[in-house]
């Protein structure tokens, strides 16, 4: 039902716009009553989809964690359902989870994983977990996957 | 067609099929209907099939990550649920029949179905019979179909196995945490699908477009691609359904607007809209002004239809299953979200959605557009509104209430989060203490600003009038334990000036309500999000109830018995005092406030000529109160103080403004002017610590071994200042992150004085 993907350009790029205003938004509501967030999660099922309800879940959870370096680096590790920790960048949106690597990246059938929607809902509704760690710590964080590959 | 689960785990009870049809889930009064125009669907009745598993997934979380999964079938062909089935047998045999008159024997035919649902042959002598219309769209092949409903009729279970699955997957199902976000939503979606399922039907039963046009959303599809599952549409609004559609009719009409709109994945496969369609969109759809892009949103669009081109069902069938090529946009990953932003301004600027809280006057415009809003009568009962909450139609209900006052409170502290960090900022929520006709108070919570700026122009324009609330949400029911500074304010506010209504009772003008007690509890309310339901009347007069605070003098103040009063004053700020460091959140900052005024500085002896106000963080202080108090020393109107064990305190709710209040019943002397310049009592042996008092004396001495001096900045007022690592000549502020230029020395001096009045002993001055 679909044509190659052709080049991004002219009409491209509506969901992210469209993305980032709900979470602007879902910030917003949440921070007048913690109820209010209601309207913003259906909008957000609209937009996200099947990983709307799993990210939520994380959030509720309390499985994100926002990892900084004295230097200032972050990253952030989500711990998902099966007990594992993803990481997250915050400078792209990249996941370590599978889901990932086969919907966004290979079938770019969803712009994130629910692991980095809970990121950014957990960003929203200050309900990130931090935690400091040293420069060689995040280091392997970050790294960590290739070795795992490797 | 929320067939039960449980029933279908166990097998397919004989009556449990056609009986769970008449008697289906939520919202389907008459399957008569359904079943008359099955015709007109396609077999992208799959997408029940898609939301009923995304329903099993409200359970078990990594059910949906099945869907996170792409197949190369759409989800739909994962059908794990019996449901599904025998929906679509009665799809296909009635598309065969095709008679609407037929229905008994299609009756007949649903019950036989459903007593051989089990047995594998039947579906098969089923797909023979059927193969044209089960191919009507042909969204997949039959043989898929038929492998699926043959994977459906073995495995009753669900399938746990599909293709590549993260470990994740394989984890125990997890049920979502209880009143946690991800429940609401679930069961928000849940209703909203059995909801839009019921609609989709109710659209095909009638054949014509449905006459209720309000908030409908006409649209004439222009282009359209794909973005992550998302169809997007670029349209022309247009303001009325065009009466015949032709499809040479290309011209396009650029004087109307161009939205784009958003259709789910289901959505647009019903849809299976090409450019040229015009589709009627119909609420609840939802509208996103983007701040950089002029084109408006549309969202949340699953009740949508398309027009049919032309009057013959078949022959719209008949162009549907040449497949559209869409254009699918890849999209970068590259760029995040960044979700702070730092402006006051509402993201949505859109006139039908947000009126400016400053605003809020009746002008023309605002009073279309409540005319425009079809709010029910107004009722004057705030306790009927609370009741009737979540029946029907309570949204329209207004109640009429008094604003006795107008406060901010300090609100949550939100996170900013950037790449460098998570800057706590505060909000603060501006709230009014509202009493209705029968004497019950409120508290409605308003929205949430950065700032606490403009207060002094609320109280002028509001307080004592008349507004209408609508669409309250009640956050909490208060009691006098748990509140105890709402409760003072309220206590402050009671009995009322005028009398009140008694429920119930026929309204006796001469009832006397000082007998009544003083209320025990109060509701929280708060706007929805996003939308004003208050209506302040600014132009009318101001009501009985109104009671404006007592401006009292200091001495009576002082004078008073009684604890946790609250009180009003006017007075002089003689002197400002931190009582927290420099280096605390704004929020949290203590001062205490030197004030006098004419009584205090009037009097000879008894009480002190100056008496400290300590001002709490839980009191707001608007951004003019603060510049005004850094200033110099000047008069403030001191509104709702807290009095007991003999201090003054601001705590929340109370609040400072510059100017006293046009309506506050003053007290007898004009207090706004002190007598002659300040006077502070002399020191001796009664005065007390962190008190301001004169000493005049002589200088004796001066101890040297304990004077110095040091830099400070000159912007913060940071006495740590630091040598520049690149000059070490110059001095740096770590604070401002700056060079100090001109930094401002500062001494500690201890100098002895002798005093007349204290001789013999010499009074050591810090200075």
């Amino acid at each position: 039902m679909e044509k190659p993907p052709g080049p991004c350009c002219g009409t491209g790029g509506t969901l992210p716009a469209v993305a980032e205003e709900l979470l602007k938004e879902m910030r917003k509501a949440f921070r007048e009553t913690s109820h209010g967030t209601d309207p913003f999660s259906f909008r957000l099922k609209f937009i996200f989809g099947p990983s709307a309800v799993p990210a939520l879940d994380l959030v509720d959870q309390r499985s994100v964690t926002r990892v900084v370096s004295p230097s200032g680096r972050t990253a952030y590790q989500v711990l998902g359902s099966s007990g594992k920790l993803y990481t997250c960048y915050s400078s792209c949106h990249f996941c370590t989870c599978p889901a990932f690597g086969f919907t966004v990246l290979q079938k770019s059938e969803s712009l994130l994983c629910k692991h980095i929607l809970a990121v950014y809902l957990s960003q929203a509704m200050g309900a990130c977990q931090e935690l400091t760690v040293s420069e060689e710590q995040l280091t392997s964080i970050l790294l960590a996957e290739e070795e795992d590959e490797g | 067609l929320q067939l039960k689960k449980s029933s279908l785990r166990t097998s397919v009870a004989a009556a449990s099929i056609s009986s769970a049809w008449l008697r289906c889930g939520d919202g389907f009064q008459n399957t008569s209907m359904l079943e008359k125009h099955y015709c007109k669907f396609s077999l992208d009745e799959s997408e029940f099939i898609d939301w009923e598993k995304d329903s099993d997934s409200t359970d078990e979380s990594d059910e949906s990550e099945k869907d996170d999964r792409s197949l190369e079938i759409s989800d739909t062909d994962s059908c794990t649920n019996l449901n599904s089935l025998p929906v679509q047998e009665e799809n296909d045999e009635l598309c065969k029949l095709a008679e609407i008159s037929e229905y008994s024997s299609d009756n007949d035919y649903v019950e036989e179905v459903d007593m051989q649902a089990t047995d594998p042959g039947f579906i098969k002598k089923l797909q023979s019979s059927f193969p044209s219309s089960v191919g009507e769209v042909a969204a997949r092949p039959a043989s898929d179909w038929l492998k699926s409903a043959q994977a459906l009729l073995q495995t009753p279970k669900k399938q746990s196995g599909k293709a590549s699955k993260t470990p994740e997957d394989s984890a125990k199902k997890r049920k979502l945490l209880r009143g946690g976000l991800a429940e609401r939503l679930c069961r928000l979606q849940n209703r909203e699908r059995s909801a839009i399922s019921f609609w989709r039907h109710q659209c095909i039963s009638d054949a014509k477009i449905p006459s209720d046009k309000s908030g409908v959303l006409i649209v004439k599809i222009l282009e359209m691609f794909e973005e992550c599952m998302i169809q997007v549409a670029i349209c022309q609004q247009l303001e009325e359904s065009p009466a015949i559609i032709s499809s040479k009719d290309l011209v396009i009409n650029t004087r109307e607007p161009i939205i784009k709109v958003l259709f789910a994945r289901e959505t647009a496969a019903h849809l299976k809209s090409r450019p040229q369609d015009v589709i009627h969109i119909y609420p609840p759809w939802q509208k996103l002004l983007l701040k950089n892009a002029d084109i408006p949103v549309i969202m949340n669009t699953y009740f949508s239809q398309k027009v049919l081109l032309s009057e013959h069902p078949e022959t719209s069938k008949t162009q549907g299953p040449t497949k559209m090529l869409i254009r699918k946009n890849i999209v970068s990953l590259a760029q995040t979200f960044k979700l702070d932003d730092f402006d006051n301004k509402q993201p949505q600027e859109s006139p039908d959605n947000q009126v400016r809280l400053i605003d809020l006057v009746l002008t023309p415009a605002f009073c279309k557009k409540l005319a425009s809003r079809s709010l029910g009568a107004v009722n004057d009962s705030l306790l009927e509104m609370v009741e009737s909450q979540g029946a029907v139609g309570w949204r329209e209900v207004q109640v009429r209430v008094v604003i006795q006052r107008v406060y901010y409170l300090p609100a949550r502290e939100g996170f900013r989060s950037q790449i460098q960090g998570n800057k706590p900022i505060l909000f603060y929520r501006l709230c009014l203490l509202v009493q209705d006709a029968y004497g019950m108070f409120s508290e409605v919570q308003l929205q949430c600003l950065e700032s606490a700026k403009d207060l002094e122009q609320y109280c002028k324009r509001w307080e004592g009038k008349f507004c209408c609330l609508a669409g309250m949400k009640i956050l909490q029911r208060t009691t006098r334990g748990r509140a105890l500074g709402l409760f003072s304010l309220i206590d402050s506010l009671w009995p009322p000036v005028v009398p009140v209504k008694v429920p119930g009772q026929s309204q006796d003008p001469e009832m006397m309500t000082t007998n009544l007690p003083p209320p025990s509890f109060c509701y929280v309310l708060t706007v929805q999000s996003g939308e004003i339901h208050m209506e302040v009347d600014e132009e009318e007069r101001i009501s009985d109830l109104y009671q404006p605070p007592t401006v009292r003098s200091l001495k009576e103040i002082l004078q008073m018995s009684g604890c946790n009063e609250r009180c009003s004053f006017w007075a002089r700020v003689l002197y400002l005092r931190p009582q927290t460091k420099h280096s605390v959140p704004v929020n949290q900052r203590e001062m205490l406030l030197f004030v006098t005024d004419f009584t205090l500085q009037s009097v000879v002896r008894g009480i002190p000529k100056v008496v400290a106000v300590s001002v709490t963080a839980s009191c707001v202080l608007s951004t003019e109160i603060i510049e005004a108090l850094n200033v110099a020393s000047r008069f403030i109107f001191f509104k709702d103080a807290l009095w007991g064990n003999g201090r003054i305190i601001c705590v929340e709710r109370t609040v400072l403004l510059l100017q006293k209040p046009l309506l506050c019943s003053a007290a007898d002397a004009d207090l706004s002017e002190l007598p002659g310049p300040v006077k502070l009592d002399e020191l001796d042996s009664t005065t007390q610590a962190n008190s301001i008092c004169a000493v005049r004396g002589t200088v004796v001495g001066v101890n040297e071994s304990t004077a110095f001096s040091w830099p400070t900045c000159d912007r913060c007022g940071n006495g740590k200042l630091e040598l520049y690592p690149q000059d070490s000549g110059l001095l740096y502020c770590s604070q401002c992150s700056e060079v100090v230029i001109s930094p401002v020395l500062k001494m500690q001096l201890e100098v002895f004085l002798s005093c007349p009045s204290q001789s013999p002993s010499t009074v050591k001055v810090k200075v």
